[in-house]
């Protein structure tokens, strides 16, 4: 056994959860000095629903950006199961790989069945990637997703654009979950929802994932979600992790550590306009 | 947003009345209005719009009988009158028929016979005569009508052809020539370029040059369209698909999708609408441009327009052009509803 599985090992939380993705001494420098993360080292169990909480700016998004080389490191290593993140093994591993994003990023001009197939886009031959004609299995898998994320077949053929920001959030799941990935990286998924529509969602991200044995890697900044969700909170503080533990132990103190000195409390400008029911 | 930015608020804010919105417009604003203006009227007296004006004022006058007579007025009013009545019968001289057969006439002909004056010189006297002579004519009534639809068809099918070479064409241009999609610089520029010389080349030249080569006929016209329409649907749709949400093409990239694939399933259905329209466009402008290369010998009802021309049949040249306008507007009715079938 190496040192750093034994490292992994003894840092893996919850007793027993076996080591799914390791993060060692990440830094990430950004082109304008900023450093996103500066020595970050964390292990997420598999299977586990892990929040990546803190302020603005802290870094966590960089982390979860990561994960599927979105962004590169400046140093530091990524390891999911036995694979490191090289520009070798890239491809592997995104397929590997699905994530949920804050803007949702569908293509809002198309329908909600062609949003949710465009996530095993590549994995098909290429002239089906090309003619967009799915196989019946993965058709009949899209339907399975769109069920699963609480959505009706009525929405099957409606436009992106046409539903509300919840249900939008619906698809993304749906496409995250369409090819049943090892990870599910979700990226601040309910910045631009309303609170009430933020739990369903968590709580759905959450149960769907678990059904299928997903490790989740979640950022947010509200820490009353974290706290409500996690299996395991990654406080982060000026790329930094601060508190890495279960949310029973995240309290006032660790609280403070993340937010303290920040005139603007842990709240994100959503970009799109919050809350449709 | 960094955390730095977080610490926006501890400034202390101004009160409200300290505030102060720029204005609209400054002198850099009205300066480049001058300079605009003073270059249109340096240009103005260049192209004689004045005396354009003033002909086109006076030929108004004497349209609605205020003025006597005006030289532009009498210039266009002695060529549209000659295009009346439009031609559409077909008339062919009996006698140069030969093999017809009087009791079995085409479908929908008739025989005219028509008194023909004509003068001869008697070789006795030495003076002019008149003599009458009796020349029939077979008319088919709607005959030249007929051709002209005929070549009309043919004039769109150049259209349809060139559009499809300009379609196949710009795609692979749009995608080496959109700047988030080319492999390299090298390629980026290179599409760039074949794009704008397609473009700057008129039409009318690079068919000339390809009647050279391919001879008389629609070849050189739809490939001398295909070209130039290539340069501007290259042109338009990588502008396109740099312009395109960005979002999903992320969420396609961060699945593992290649280029291709992230081109066909998040940018594809961003740009299609606009991809239609713009080659609609091109489909209508390749209809009216198909009528003009035909002066050139490229094929198509250009070149019946330009042999009526030259023969002074100014009522064919009149058929002509109303064929030509009406197939202009009904496409126009037609893609209008595609697009906004589409768009909407």
């Amino acid at each position: 056994m190496s040192a750093a599985a034994i490292l992994s090992a003894a840092q893996a939380i919850g007793g027993g959860v076996q080591p799914h993705l390791s993060f060692r001494d990440l830094r990430k420098v950004y082109a304008d000095g900023v450093a996103a993360l500066d020595g970050v080292s964390a292990d997420v169990g598999k299977g586990e629903f892990c929040v990546v909480l803190g302020p603005s700016g802290s870094g966590k998004s960089t982390l979860l950006r990561v994960v599927n080389g979105l962004t590169d490191l400046t140093s530091g290593t990524m390891t999911l199961g036995d694979t490191a993140l090289s520009p070798k093994s890239l491809r592997s591993i995104r397929r590997r790989v699905a994530m949920v994003h804050q803007q949702f990023n569908l293509v809002e001009r198309a329908s909600v069945s062609s949003n949710v197939l465009a996530g095993a886009v590549a994995e098909v031959p290429s002239w089906r990637a090309l003619l967009g004609w799915y196989p019946d299995h993965l058709r009949d898998r899209a339907c399975e997703v769109v069920a699963r994320v609480g959505l009706d077949e009525i929405h099957l053929p409606r436009r992106a654009s046409a539903l509300s920001g919840g249900q939008q959030q619906r698809v993304g799941i749906a496409r995250a979950l369409l090819l049943k990935p090892e990870v599910i990286l979700a990226d601040e998924p309910v910045a631009s929802l309303d609170p009430a529509i933020s739990r369903e969602v968590l709580g759905l991200l959450r149960e769907a994932a678990r059904e299928q044995g997903a490790t989740v890697l979640c950022s947010l900044h509200q820490t009353d979600l974290a706290r409500e969700f996690a299996d395991r909170i990654i406080g982060m503080r000026k790329g930094r992790v601060v508190f890495d533990g279960p949310p029973h132990l995240f309290d006032s103190t660790a609280e403070g550590k993340l937010y303290e000195g920040l005139t603007a409390p842990a709240h994100q400008p959503a970009t799109r306009e919050q809350a449709y029911a | 947003m960094r955390e730095g930015e977080l610490a926006i608020g501890a400034h202390h804010p101004r009160p409200a009345r300290d505030w102060h919105l720029p204005a609209p417009y400054d002198w850099r604003a009205a300066l480049a209005v001058l300079l605009v203006a003073l270059a249109l009227i340096w240009s103005g007296n260049r192209m004689e719009v004045d005396k354009m004006l003033g002909l086109t004022g006076e030929a108004v006058l004497s349209a609605v009988g205020v003025q006597e007579t005006s030289q532009v007025g009498r210039g266009l009013g002695r060529m549209l009158g000659a295009l009346f009545p439009f031609v559409i019968e077909d008339r062919m001289e009996m006698a140069r028929l030969t093999d017809i057969d009087r009791d079995a006439l085409p479908m929908f002909t008739r025989i005219e016979a028509v008194e023909v004056t004509t003068f001869r010189m008697n070789a006795e006297t030495l003076k002019a005569e008149p003599q009458v002579e009796v020349k029939e004519y077979l008319v088919h009534p709607f005959g030249y009508l007929t051709k002209v639809l005929g070549k009309m068809v043919e004039t769109f099918e150049i259209a349809i052809w060139a559009t499809i070479i300009s379609v196949i064409l710009s795609l692979p241009l749009a995608f080496f020539g959109a700047r988030n999609y080319t492999p390299n610089r090298f390629a980026y520029s290179a599409s760039r370029g074949v794009v704008s010389f397609l473009r700057a080349m008129p039409e009318l030249i690079i068919a000339m040059f390809l009647v050279l080569g391919f001879g008389f006929g629609a070849i050189a016209g739809y490939l001398a369209l295909g070209l130039h329409g290539a340069g501007f649907l290259g042109k338009f749709y990588a502008e396109d698909i740099e312009a395109a949400d960005r979002k999903p093409q992320e969420a396609l990239t961060a699945l593992g999708a290649g280029k291709l694939r992230v081109l066909r399933a998040a940018v594809l259905p961003q740009v299609a609408p606009s991809y239609v329209a713009y080659t609609l466009y091109i489909l209508d402008r390749n209809v009216r441009m198909a009528a003009v290369i035909g002066l050139v010998g490229a094929g198509g009802i250009g070149q019946e327009l330009k042999g009526r021309y030259d023969t002074f049949e100014y009522g064919h040249v009149g058929t002509i052009l109303l064929v030509i306008f009406l197939t202009v507007f009904v496409l126009d009715q037609i893609s209008a509803r595609v697009r906004s079938r589409l768009i909407g």
